[in-house]
């Protein structure tokens, strides 16, 4: 583990627990602490129901804990903020916005002006490889794309962290695997602070630095594994046995694999 | 792919009217030599009345109607009440309907009366209308917006409360305020079931510019032909009104679905 360090956590959460009101209250989280540092990828894993969402909505502010405190950039989380970038698991792409205008929604909000608005832009449409595509309707794209639209519409206004829920979730496997790689070489070259959370181990080993494994329900941060394969990490990683060696290890902390 | 199969609706369309139009024809020629031409009407015998009018009195009587102005300034005068109505009743039914869609507080109030109003014609606002703004042009038009804002009322609080969460969570972590949400979010999304209810509502204001005309006709308009022509009787007269009236509604009600077909191209189609 890299904790200790002269490194500045990005973002610290300390004894987050929250319980779902209603008639039989449902606690979610219960005492949840978790470190994660500047432009490190953090992938949170467990099964479903174990609350890992409700932290990452705690996270980005739409959420306020029972108890516990959030902190990014040592200021404390009050609300929803495009300095914690969201990408939610609901398709959240604007369907009357072209991809320009979707691209460009968080930096009109911003109100910042329009010739970074159009640089920007044409920036993101380069980096998800949509040059061309910029008065295209979401109508148009495949799911996959729309996804990573929605990923660098979250990018546009440059936030310090961000937050990935299940992005790839609904996807069939093949379009996830490319998707994977695509989030994977935008992250390559816009360094960023993200959590992801992902019921699939394989997409959170290919992906992060470091893996969160949670506990059932309420969740709780059962173990932590770190992803020591070197970066840029090629295709035949997935096949390689120290990938096994970590996949093993999660499924064993998940409850998936004896011994 | 559009183009083709408007254009086989189109021809589809005009197969059926010529289909019912020979039928007519051969209706009136022999009605015209059938059917009685002196009618009891309340209190005494009217001589002459055609009850199906052969093509060669509707051609006479069309001729008559064009050459003198009389169609045309019904036409005018029916078509003006109707757009006023249509303008006065879209603008306060859209406005009120987002505004309530979007105002939590709002629509608690108002959600019953929404629901009050839905089923509730207009018509029936017709006795209280001509006691308080009499029998004139501000009750046929009143009326008419009344029909048309209930209608689209409902389409625009539909439409705006049936935008999906999630875009709302977007657009706030994205930074969104209230004024961006409404204007990017709330009134696009609502756009297509606006449209939908306005198709609605536009063919429920000739509706109504009939009914409003035939209790009060005034000179000219098309209620005023057909009440005319209901009292002399004259059946060429009021088969050209209802014809006119059925294309105007068939026209607007053409234009309204081009409007709403332009406006929601972003919209994933069943047939696309």
């Amino acid at each position: 583990m890299r904790s200790g360090g002269p490194v500045k956590a990005r973002l610290q959460i300390s004894d987050v627990a929250y319980t779902y009101a209603g008639r039989t209250p449902t606690r979610a989280l219960d005492g949840v602490t978790l470190d994660v540092l500047d432009n490190e990828f953090v992938a949170i894993v467990g099964p479903v129901g174990c609350g890992k969402t409700t932290l990452l909505r705690i996270v980005s502010g739409f959420l306020q804990p029972a108890r516990g405190t959030v902190l990014c950039d040592g200021a404390p989380v009050t609300g929803p903020s495009p300095a914690r970038g969201y990408v939610f698991q609901e398709e959240a792409i604007f369907p009357w916005m072209t991809v320009r205008d979707n691209l460009e929604f968080g930096l009109l909000a911003g109100r910042v002006e329009p010739a970074v608005r159009a640089t920007t832009v044409a920036e993101l449409v380069g980096l998800i490889g949509l040059r061309g595509y910029e008065q295209a309707y979401p109508k148009e794209l495949s799911a996959g794309m729309s996804k990573m639209v929605e990923v660098a519409r979250v990018l546009a206004t440059d936030p310090s962290i961000l937050l990935l829920d299940e992005p790839f979730g609904p996807l069939d496997a093949q379009t996830r695997g490319r998707m994977q790689d695509a989030l994977s070489a935008l992250w390559a070259r816009r360094k960023r602070t993200v959590v992801l959370v992902t019921h699939d181990v394989e997409e959170a080993i290919w992906l992060a630095d470091r893996i969160v494994v949670f506990s059932p329900r309420p969740g709780r941060v059962k173990t932590q594994v770190a992803v020591e394969l070197a970066r840029p990490r090629p295709a035949e990683v997935r096949l390689s046995p120290a990938f096994s060696e970590i996949k093993r290890t999660v499924w064993r902390e998940l409850g998936l694999m004896g011994g | 792919m559009i183009a083709a199969a408007g254009s086989s609706r189109l021809q589809r369309a005009l197969l059926s009217f010529a289909v019912l139009a020979a039928v007519y024809w051969i209706a009136s020629e022999i009605g015209s030599r059938v059917l009685p031409q002196r009618i009891w009407m309340v209190a005494h015998y009217v001589e002459n009345v055609q009850l199906l009018p052969t093509y060669a009195s509707l051609a006479e009587e069309m001729v008559f109607l064009i050459r003198s102005g009389i169609l045309a300034q019904s036409l005018l005068a029916s078509g003006s009440r109707v757009l006023a109505g249509v303008a006065l009743g879209a603008l306060v039914g859209i406005t009120l309907g987002l505004a309530t869609a979007s105002a939590a507080r709002l629509e608690y109030l108002a959600e019953p009366w929404i629901a009050f109003f839905r089923f509730t014609p207009a018509f029936a606002l017709l006795p209280l209308f001509v006691l308080w703004f009499g029998l004139g042009e501000v009750s046929k038009v009143l009326l008419i917006a009344a029909g048309v804002a209930i209608v689209t009322l409902q389409g625009a609080f539909d439409g705006a409360r049936r935008v999906p969460r999630v875009y709302f969570d977007a657009a706030r972590s994205l930074g969104a305020g209230a004024g961006l949400v409404l204007r990017r979010l709330v009134i696009p999304a609502a756009v297509p079931s606006v449209l939908a209810s306005l198709r609605i509502a536009v063919a429920l204001a000739w509706v109504t510019m009939v009914v409003a005309e035939l209790i009060k006709p005034t000179m000219p308009s098309l209620g005023y032909l057909l009440a005319l022509a209901g009292a002399y009787p004259r059946v060429p007269t009021m088969l050209i009104g209802i014809v006119t009236i059925g294309a105007l509604v068939l026209a607007s009600d053409a234009l309204a679905l081009w409007v709403d077909q332009r406006a929601t191209r972003w919209m994933r189609r069943r047939d696309a």
